[in-house]
């Protein structure tokens, strides 16, 4: 064939690249799981820092594909124990939002624990819902009933509140 | 010694950052601290060196109407083969360099030396001056990281790029009342590289210089000598 006619030059275009291409699958293949359980360690380190007292083994991850069409906030769901269940949301705030992790005891209907991991928001104000006060003043109340918004920080703290409901209310459907 | 001399003009006189001003982008933002410095300077240099032999070895059966799409293919291949080993077994690495690990693909240096030397020369060839300007590439980002790094926060530190907590060393050399948080910005990266082009500049003009002057010493040593060879005559 003519070395400088289009389809030659088509063909050996298309070789490079199935041979690039073979050896991206081959890197792909060989990293992926070891990403994947980088990514899986890192998010439940953040889970460690809210129970300090469990191992990183003690978390079942919950595939989350059938809550986040619903539930667009949630971005992970994990199980600790029998009863307690662990979401991690973010949500839109005054700015940036909140990212944070509230796990629930949905057999009592309790928050059993809460830990904002970033906020956004304006420093000052809408950053006081990475401080303890209002850490304490939720953990031990009913989940799925009326819970304290920071007042001045309305803006961060409410959508916050309502995504807390909201996994109330999702946790008793996972098993 | 003509390879010698390639390999080390790569490093100095020619150095990709400031000798040739390649592959300013990621210099100018990654270059915060001596970690991201070596990481991004070591990808660099085993792209390069991939590259340039990859290429130096088929650079005969490329056609030439094709010869850029194919670099571009393979310098792209192996940028993401390299991303994926950094995301596997150095996370840490991968966030704090974040883009711009894919953007190595548009890094002048590469393309540039595909296409200006490894197209053209034999394999070892090749992979030497893709160690040289790879290296090159690496003093250049250490160099500015280690001025960065040491007047934006005072410390020069470094960790374990596999293992972000154990930290290798850390001296902090300028109490933390003093130090300079703008170099730690764009602007600051903009001036300490403007800084250093201009001394390996000057460095250039001073060997040129004193060539020149030889050049012409040599000239009037010769006129002389002939003059003097006349008159004995």
């Amino acid at each position: 064939m003519n070395k400088q006619s289009p389809l030659y030059l088509a063909i050996f275009l298309a070789i490079v690249a199935a041979i690039a291409g073979g050896a991206l699958y081959g890197a792909n293949s060989l990293t992926l799981p070891i990403i994947k359980a980088n990514e899986e360690k890192a998010e439940k380190a953040s889970l460690l820092e809210m129970y300090p007292d469990a191992s990183i083994d003690d978390f079942t991850t919950v595939d989350v594909a059938d809550i986040t069409p619903d539930h667009p906030f949630v971005d992970n769901v994990y199980t600790y124990g029998e009863n307690v269940v662990i979401f991690k949301c973010s949500v839109s705030g005054y700015d940036g939002g909140t990212v944070f992790l509230v796990g629930i005891d949905k057999a009592n209907d309790v928050v059993d624990a809460f830990q904002a991991i970033s906020n956004a928001d304006t420093k000052g104000i809408g950053s006081k819902i990475t401080e303890s006060a209002f850490k304490d003043s939720i953990v031990g109340k009913q989940a799925s009933g009326q819970l304290d918004t920071i007042s001045g920080a309305t803006y961060t703290s409410t959508p916050v509140v309502q995504a807390i409901n909201e996994c109330a209310t999702i946790a008793t459907e996972i098993e | 010694m003509n390879r010698m001399q390639n390999f080390k003009n790569g490093l100095i006189k020619d150095n990709p950052v400031f000798g040739l001003y390649l592959g300013l982008c990621s210099t100018l933002a990654i270059t915060t601290s001596l970690n991201n410095a070596i990481g991004m300077g070591v990808a660099v240099i085993a792209v390069l060196i991939l590259s340039n032999v990859i290429i130096s070895a088929i650079r005969k059966i490329v056609p030439d109407d094709i010869r850029i799409p194919v670099y571009i293919v393979i310098i792209a291949t192996l940028v993401k083969i390299i991303q994926m080993l950094i995301q596997a077994y150095a996370p840490a690495l991968n966030s704090s360099l974040g883009v711009f690990i894919p953007l190595i693909v548009v890094n002048c240096i590469i393309l540039g030396r595909a296409e200006a030397f490894a197209s053209k020369n034999g394999i070892f060839d090749s992979a030497l001056d893709g160690l040289g300007m790879g290296l090159g590439y690496l003093l250049a980002v250490l160099a500015m990281s280690f001025i960065r790094q040491l007047l934006a926060t005072g410390a020069l530190s470094m960790t374990n790029p596999f293992d972000e907590s154990q930290v290798l060393f850390h001296l902090q050399l300028i109490p933390e009342d003093f130090t300079i948080s703008m170099f730690s910005a764009p602007l600051g990266a903009f001036m300490t590289f403007a800084f250093l082009a201009a001394a390996l500049s000057s460095y250039k003009q001073h060997i040129q210089r004193k060539e020149d002057e030889a050049a012409k010493a040599a000239k009037i040593a010769a006129a002389q000598a002939a003059k003097a060879a006349k008159e004995a005559a």
